[in-house]
């Protein structure tokens, strides 16, 4: 008797078994797919840039990987920033980093709630270096150049 | 959107895992030990725990974990079944399998100097090597073995990592051999090094594992010696290496032999391959169920023949879908190996990639007669303790360098 339900349900369950195994397959690849689609244009790029270190998934609004600086490059809340950050706790306009003979600079614009870098905050000008790790709020950015 | 689709593909690993274990204890009803299902149900909840924790945890690759957890539930489960004693022994490695990876990971992850031991490594790996030669116990017509307060133990797989961490020191310049005088001759010595190697495991009669170890060293002096001509060089080596075998060792001559016409032999050398080929025609498309095939009739189902039993019994599409498996592992293995930009962890990554790769490819043509059959175990699904532990600290080791490009990727700016 539990030989026989056992044989029908081993029957079922390699139908079962085949469905769940091809939609894990097509799930984790589906993930790379949109993965890739989402890693910005920047991945062969040789200049500075501020890597997200944020789990995107994880934040409400919506942001790319990495942003390359190029000359100038500015973070708020308000539309015009290069970054636009929708976060109460970001300032209309936060910082911005320029570039000045081949080194680059950060300025806090007088945000009310400050930048940090490596958990230090910042008055006026700092300059950065390689892997100095950006904070404000709660998002953080590492600045990393390759030149 | 990338969050839920981890959790519903999370819980179809959990759904299927539940699935087969109901289905394999109503086989063996009632036959069952209590402690064998808690023993399940607990590396099931260790399995979904340790997903979300890496998760969480981890800033770098996030798929490896997951379709390697899918890879051995399907392997313990055919253990299992085929051999209850030995799926429990092999539910007790998967354990020990997973809490190694998190510590290697960790441990790789947070030391930083790795390319600074090439002469801890070399002499490690030789020390293994003579080890197994003088203290090892031969089974089923290879040394390889050497046990140790009673628990047996395979180093040429350990040696396997160590090889390509060697690998990794020399072609990141980390070695003796970028010294002045003798970086000219730089792939010479290296050349020396590996068939040293090699030979120390064709003696063992391991012939796995030298193809192994020959496929990765070829594959990365591929990409990293400055000159190819050294690369064709071992080709044709290894071409006249394997000519000579064929007429000097009998062993080397019953796998090609076996190869070309199994048919021929099939009441003595030839009938585990013969018996692997009927267990996976009488499969077909799904399977007979598991539970309604015949796996024991192959000799060794449960190590390297899993993969004719599993055909058998679940079908060719669960086969297609293992070797797919595989090819995204390998994939996301060579994704972190381009995304690092540290040249030595960079080889570690494709090293790991191609280990993984090229022994699944090795066992399942072997096992499909698609190329000759050499030993190995297919990584994360044959029943073998050491397999188990290797292949999950080669996995940390990977899961690590996938993060190192955020923390550690300034060294060589």
């Amino acid at each position: 008797m539990v030989m026989k339900m056992f044989n029908i349900l081993s029957i079922l369950a390699k139908y079962v078994f085949v469905f769940i195994i091809y939609t894990f397959i097509f799930l984790i690849i589906r993930m790379i797919y949109l993965d890739i689609n989402s890693l910005s244009k920047l991945e062969n790029y040789n200049g500075a840039y501020l890597k997200l270190l944020n789990r995107l998934e994880n934040l409400p609004y919506k942001l790319n990987d990495s942003y390359s600086i190029g000359q100038e490059i500015s973070l708020g809340r308000s539309n015009n920033n290069d970054i636009v950050l929708k976060d109460p706790y970001i300032s209309k306009r936060h910082f911005r980093i320029v570039k000045d003979e081949n080194e680059y600079f950060i300025e806090d614009l007088n945000s009310s709630n400050g930048t940090y870098v490596n958990g230090e905050r910042i008055f006026d000008v700092k300059k950065l270096a390689y892997g100095d790790i950006i904070k404000v709020g709660n998002i953080e950015f590492m600045f990393i150049n390759l030149e | 959107m990338k969050k839920l689709n981890f959790e519903v593909t999370r819980n179809l690993l959990f759904i299927f895992e539940l699935i087969s274990l109901s289905l394999i204890f109503l086989f063996n009803w009632p036959n069952i030990d209590k402690n064998t299902i808690y023993i399940s149900l607990g590396l099931i909840g260790l399995v979904y725990v340790s997903n979300i924790l890496l998760f969480k945890l981890s800033k770098g690759d996030h798929y490896i974990f997951l379709i390697v957890c899918m890879l051995m539930s399907i392997g313990v489960i055919m253990i299992y079944r085929i051999d209850q004693a030995l799926g429990l022994r092999q539910l007790k490695w998967l354990y020990i399998g997973i809490i190694s990876f998190f510590i290697t990971y960790v441990l790789f992850k947070s030391y930083n100097r790795w390319s600074n031991h090439f002469n801890l490594y070399l002499a490690a790996s030789y020390i293994l090597f003579f080890g197994t030669l003088i203290f090892g116990f031969s089974t089923h017509g290879s040394i390889r073995w050497i046990s140790i307060g009673g628990i047996s133990f395979q180093p040429s797989e350990l040696i396997k990592i160590i090889f390509i961490f060697i690998l990794a020191c020399i072609y990141s310049d980390n070695s003796f051999m970028s010294k002045p005088k003798i970086t000219k001759y730089k792939e010479l010595v290296t050349m020396m090094l590996v068939y040293s190697f090699i030979a120390i495991l064709f003696i063992q009669r391991n012939l796995g594992a030298s193809v192994v170890f020959f496929a990765i060293y070829l594959g990365i002096q591929y990409i990293y010696a400055e000159d190819n001509k050294y690369a064709i060089l071992n080709i044709f080596l290894f071409a006249v290496g394997g000519t000579i075998g064929y007429f000097l060792f009998d062993h080397v001559k019953i796998r090609f032999l076996t190869w070309l016409n199994p048919w021929e032999y099939i009441d003595t050398i030839g009938y585990q391959i013969t018996q692997s080929l009927f267990a996976i025609a009488e499969g077909g498309f799904f399977g007979t169920g598991v539970g309604r095939g015949h796996p024991n009739f192959i000799p060794l189902a449960y190590n390297d023949f899993i993969f004719s039993a599993i055909v058998e019994e679940m079908g060719i599409f669960t086969g297609i879908a293992i070797v797919m498996l595989y090819m995204i592992l390998v994939y996301r293995g060579f994704k972190i190996a381009l995304k690092q930009k540290d040249v030595f962890y960079r080889i570690i990554s494709i090293g790991i990639s191609l280990l993984l790769g090229i022994q699944t490819f090795i066992i399942i043509g072997g096992v499909i007669k698609l190329i000759p059959l050499t030993g190995l175990t297919l990584p994360f699904v044959s029943y073998g303790g050491t397999s188990i532990l290797t292949s999950f600290i080669a996995l940390g080791i990977l899961q690590g360098a996938s993060e190192k490009e955020i923390y550690g990727g300034s060294k060589n700016e």
